[in-house]
């Protein structure tokens, strides 16, 4: 509940609330806890609109102004909200950061690869001219770059996706920081290249203990990678578990759909023509939310009790919370 | 298609009968080539070749899936193709007759035969309309093609416009949106649901041929299985031909009649899905399978490993 020394952060009943025009209030993320351990890799599993985004940008307090956060967001025992400008930018690049989705977008385009990089350790170590140049090389070395120099020099625009995303990386942990957040570091790029970034990251987290929140609407990229795993639909968390608990062995009934699908793609009996499992409708509207459970409108064992009121969480496993009907009331 | 594997030679005569097959041929592209310029202003020009001497053929009511890493060739293809863009060399053979070298004049008459969707179908559609006017505009463009001189009378002609609001509302029922979002922004859609709007304005104009760029990637996963069904049912309730791209070897195998992989601007196997899966005969088609496998592997290892 509180800052444990055994969290290295912990989200406590966060809140963010999108004040758009004069609308409906737009509650993004509603009464998310969970808590990441030092060289954690914690996986945030959900379809677009869910709040996944919204949640690792409050983290950084990057928000829209117009966002307001209520609950708290801790590391180290400090709560990320409400600390002045000046200790989030010693935080930010230098305990937390984050790897942006779409790294073209992420990357200044005036400035090469080298000097991106670089800015980094400027900002945060007292290093000279000639030291910051070794340890660029050392990063892009690191992030799997066979000849360092030429990709020195080279603009973001010269480069491919995928290289693009190797220097958001290298950006990242120049630092070594405790805590990476990549948010769908991969929904970019190319299969072939998903994967190399995936082993990249575990490669990092390996080899310098860095923990890791990850977020992405693929279960497939979680496979291997994270240790556990939250789902989140329409704002809230429904399920949290280990990687195998969760991919595995699902147990709310928007996992075990996603699951289908996600395992359904080139299994041995799959036949061109033939229609794909789905999840009936679409997740609902941030504005207008369903009173009961929010999954109840699409799910397929849907009781009368789900739309009556939220469900709290269950433990049909000791370790396993899981917001669903079925295994309680 | 069985009868051009594994590669077609590259000076194929146009007017080849492949097995007899090719009276249901439907389109058919030979020594299609492309190329781009790099450089200008302060760089030296520097010519690419983004497509070079692709041949593939696609029958009547199925579907061509192009895959290849980002760079392959295959958007150029899919532009060529729909005649986005101009093909410096070959043929694209529509029921036996070559646009590839049609002045953008001449082409009109086959514009409203073959639509594009594309990835992110907000970027290709006016952010100031609704859903009805994007359905709506496409039939009002295919009106000034076809009819100059009768489109300026009917266009102030009130049953004609009652006529293209029934059919928009007809064509998003039939693309799973409710005719009373017809009014909404085309903003206030989600993902899945643009990509649907997308669909019932390609539909618009009754096309045979519907080139399909990238537009299933950058869905969330049920979305994407959904107007995977979509594109299925709509292939069987209007015989459409579709030529898709795609990077994802998992999906496209559950879509696609047959397989054409690209590398580096060619055209490196071209066969039916089931063998081309089962029996990759160039590096290229290995590389993409192995990752795709691999992806699957990965998650079958945690997926049965528990259960």
């Amino acid at each position: 509940m509180d800052g444990r020394t055994d969290h290295l952060m912990t989200f406590r009943d966060l809140a963010v609330t999108y004040n758009v025009d004069e609308r409906v209030p737009i509650r993004a993320v509603d009464g998310v806890s969970l808590e990441v351990r030092p060289q954690e890799v914690v996986g945030i599993l959900g379809e677009s609109g869910c709040g996944k985004s919204t949640l690792a940008s409050a983290v950084l307090r990057l928000l829209a102004p117009k966002a307001k956060c209520e609950g708290g967001v801790l590391f180290r025992g400090r709560d990320l909200l409400n600390l002045s400008k000046a200790e989030l930018r010693a935080i930010r690049g230098r305990e937390i950061a984050l790897i942006a989705q779409d790294p073209a977008q992420s990357l200044n385009p005036v400035i090469t690869a080298g000097s991106l990089i670089g800015e980094v350790l400027r900002a945060h170590l007292a290093l000279d001219a000639g030291q910051r140049r070794e340890r660029v090389m050392e990063l892009l070395g690191e992030v799997g770059f066979g000849r360092p120099e030429e990709i020195y020099s080279a603009y973001p625009h010269q480069l491919s996706g995928g290289q693009r995303q190797r220097i958001a990386i290298a950006q990242a942990v120049a630092c070594r920081p405790a805590l990476l957040i990549a948010d769908e570091p991969t929904s970019k790029l190319d299969v072939s290249l998903q994967a190399e970034i995936v082993e990249l990251l575990s490669r990092i987290r390996q080899q310098h203990g860095t923990a890791i929140l990850i977020i992405s609407h693929d279960p497939a990229l979680f496979a291997g990678f994270a240790d556990r795993i939250a789902v989140m639909y329409a704002g809230r968390i429904v399920e949290v578990g280990s990687c195998f608990e969760i991919l595995g062995r699902p147990l709310h009934p928007y996992t075990q759909a996603l699951m289908r699908i996600a395992t359904a793609g080139m299994s041995a009996g799959a036949r061109a023509s033939e229609r794909l499992p789905t999840i009936a409708g679409e997740s609902p509207d941030p504005g207008c939310l369903p009173g009961g459970c929010r999954f109840e409108p699409r799910c397929s064992e849907r009781m009368e009790v789900c739309s009556l009121r939220y469900p709290q969480a269950f433990s049909p496993e000791p370790t396993r919370p899981v917001n669903c009907f079925k295994y309680g009331e | 298609m069985g009868s051009n594997l594994p590669n077609l030679p590259t000076n194929l005569p146009s007017n080849l009968t492949v097995g007899g097959l090719s009276d249901r041929s439907f389109l058919r592209v030979s020594g299609l080539s492309k190329r781009y310029v790099r450089g200008g202003l302060w760089r030296k020009r520097v010519p690419v070749a983004a497509v070079i001497s692709a041949d593939f053929e696609i029958l009547r009511g199925q579907t061509l899936a192009l895959v290849g890493e980002s760079g392959s060739g295959k958007s150029t293809v899919a532009r060529c193709v729909a005649r986005v863009e101009r093909p410096d060399a070959g043929q694209i053979l529509i029921h036996g007759r070559d646009i590839a070298r049609l002045s953008s004049h001449e082409l009109l008459p086959f514009r409203s035969g073959i639509q594009m969707v594309f990835q992110d179908p907000v970027t290709s559609m006016n952010p100031r309309f609704s859903a009805l006017e994007v359905i709506e505009e496409s039939m009002l463009m295919d009106r000034h093609a076809s009819a100059n001189a009768e489109k300026l009378r009917d266009r102030q002609n009130h049953g004609d416009q009652e006529n293209r609001r029934n059919r928009a509302r007809a064509l998003m029922v039939e693309v799973g949106l409710s005719p009373d979002w017809m009014h909404r922004s085309i903003l206030d859609f989600s993902g899945g649901q643009r990509q649907r709007l997308a669909l019932a304005r390609a539909l618009a104009l009754q096309p045979q041929l519907l080139v399909l760029d990238e537009a299933l990637t950058g869905l969330d996963v049920s979305t994407q299985a959904q107007i995977a069904n979509l594109l299925l049912d709509l292939q069987t309730a209007h015989r459409l031909t579709y030529l898709l791209i795609s990077h994802d070897l998992a999906l496209v195998a559950r879509l696609a009649d047959a397989i054409g992989v690209m590398a580096g601007g060619r055209m490196v196997e071209v066969g039916l899905t089931q063998q081309i899966i089962s029996n990759p005969c160039h590096s290229a088609t290995e590389k993409i399978l192995a990752s795709a496998k691999a992806s699957a592997a990965k998650l079958s290892v945690v997926t049965g490993a528990s259960s």
